[in-house]
């Protein structure tokens, strides 16, 4: 961790001198389309610059990828009041439960925002789930975080 | 003065092509090869497919009218206006045509809501004209997310209670759904029609040609949705997932074909995909963009002094 932390400085440190001489010929050109290229180019340095800040706090904070710190349930086992909390916002990865168990869909790709077709996350969705995909093989392919009880 | 000799392959040549515009000439007269009508209907929607279309580029419109089919009855762009207007469409049932329908179909109170003219001092409602229309045309291809399944007309709480066109047809209807239709879905289609029939469709009857692949399979930033680098605001070129980009639940193919004549597309201008071309949209494609996600991302606060 210690050697990226160190890359990543680096990296920041070039990226300001870049915009330093950006700004630089910034203020020596009058030509409006190389005045436009610069600052696009400054926008990108900035994304750049907020992504790796983003990648040295998170590693500060030790935050896992998608997930936040959460009380334990006992072993994986929900109530639907419990469920409701991993609606996907505040943080909280989206679980959603079908059949009595309950799928981890933070990361899948048919649930950006936490949303699918209207639905939202921490909810049983056994009801919407058969009048759309029975009998299609997609449950399967999902990752199990517990039971509903 | 001498005489300029033609050299004789170059002069068979041009016999040919002579030969051939004869032909083509003598078939047009004795009425074999005939362009077919193109009717174009504008139901309860917002007019944006035709707009659409007039950005198209291969073909451009232009083509579309002079070499590809006889364009014979549309709401915005005809020149005949009022009851000769009118009297265009009805005369055309009896006809050969090929049916374009773009805009919901509104159906509360017999479907008064949405009135697309006069015709004999009777009021002709949308319901009415894509149901005399709709039964009679060779083919009917429905254009637009409202034609397609309601979209934006059929939205929350949808007072007209409009429905999607195939609702009220009881033909197979062709959809291409789209918020606006890409100019090139419908002019391919419509050319695939022309020349080899009715194209593949998939099982909701959208042609495989365009509606195949999802946008997320062909994204150019699919790889930082791989690795789990995700943009946390608009602007950032990274992935959108985590904003409710709908790319991945989309099938379109918007990330080859691109927009206004193949210039760039919304996810490339760092934009989500909203989802505009997959049934359920909008209502179902809610939210378009979101920040409160499954990851909390803190960003560096300016010190307050």
């Amino acid at each position: 961790m210690r050697e990226c932390d160190d890359e990543i400085c680096k990296r920041i440190k070039r990226i300001i001198a870049e915009s330093d001489n950006c700004i630089n010929l910034l203020y020596a050109t009058s030509c409006i389309c190389t005045k436009n290229v610069l600052l696009y180019q400054l926008k990108t340095m900035l994304d750049e610059i907020n992504f790796l800040s983003c990648l040295l706090c998170k590693q500060s904070e030790q935050i896992q990828a998608g997930y936040s710190e959460l009380p334990q349930q006992n072993q994986g086992e929900f109530t639907i009041k419990e469920l409701a909390k991993f609606n996907g916002k505040d943080g909280n990865p989206a679980y959603v439960a079908v059949n009595g168990l309950v799928y981890d869909v933070t990361n899948n790709a048919a649930w950006a925002a936490a949303s699918h077709f209207g639905l939202t996350a921490g909810k049983d969705l056994t009801g919407e789930f058969a009048s759309c995909h029975a009998g299609q093989a997609i449950l399967n392919k999902l990752k199990i975080t517990g039971k509903l009880i | 003065m001498n005489k300029t000799n033609i050299c004789p392959e170059y002069k068979a040549r041009l016999k040919t092509a002579a030969e051939l515009i004869n032909k083509v000439r003598d078939e047009i007269k004795k009425g074999v090869l005939v362009r077919k009508n193109l009717v174009w209907l504008e139901l309860t929607g917002c007019s944006g497919n035709i707009i659409s279309l007039l950005d198209g580029a291969n073909p451009d419109f232009k083509y579309l009218i002079s070499q590809m089919v006889s364009f014979v009855y549309d709401n915005s762009l005809m020149a005949s206006e009022g009851e000769a207007a009118m009297e265009q469409l009805m005369a055309i049932t009896d006809k050969e045509y090929i049916l374009a329908a773009e805009g919901a179909v509104a159906t509360k109170n017999n479907g008064l809501y949405n009135i697309i003219g006069r015709f004999k001092g009777e009021p002709v409602t949308a319901l009415k004209a894509i149901s005399m229309l709709g039964e009679k045309a060779s083919h009917v291809i429905a254009l637009g997310a409202c034609a397609t399944h309601g979209g934006v007309s059929a939205a929350n709480p949808n007072p007209a209670g409009c429905v999607s066109v195939q609702s009220v047809l009881s033909r197979k209807v062709i959809k291409l759904p789209g918020c606006p239709c890409h100019p090139d879905w419908f002019l391919g289609t419509l050319a695939h029609i022309l020349l080899y029939g009715e194209p593949e469709l998939d099982s909701k009857d959208r042609p495989l040609l365009f509606y195949s692949t999802l946008i997320h399979d062909r994204c150019p930033r699919r790889s930082f949705f791989d690795q789990g680098i995700f943009a946390t605001r608009l602007g950032e070129s990274t992935c959108m997932f985590k904003l409710g980009c709908r790319g991945p639940v989309t099938r379109t193919d918007c990330p080859v074909r691109k927009w206004n004549q193949y210039v760039n597309w919304p996810v490339e201008d760092d934009t989500p995909c909203i989802g505009c071309a997959q049934f359920g949209f909008p209502d179902q494609m809610e939210p378009f963009i979101t920040y409160n996600t499954t990851r909390v991302v803190k960003l560096i606060q300016k010190k307050e002094k």
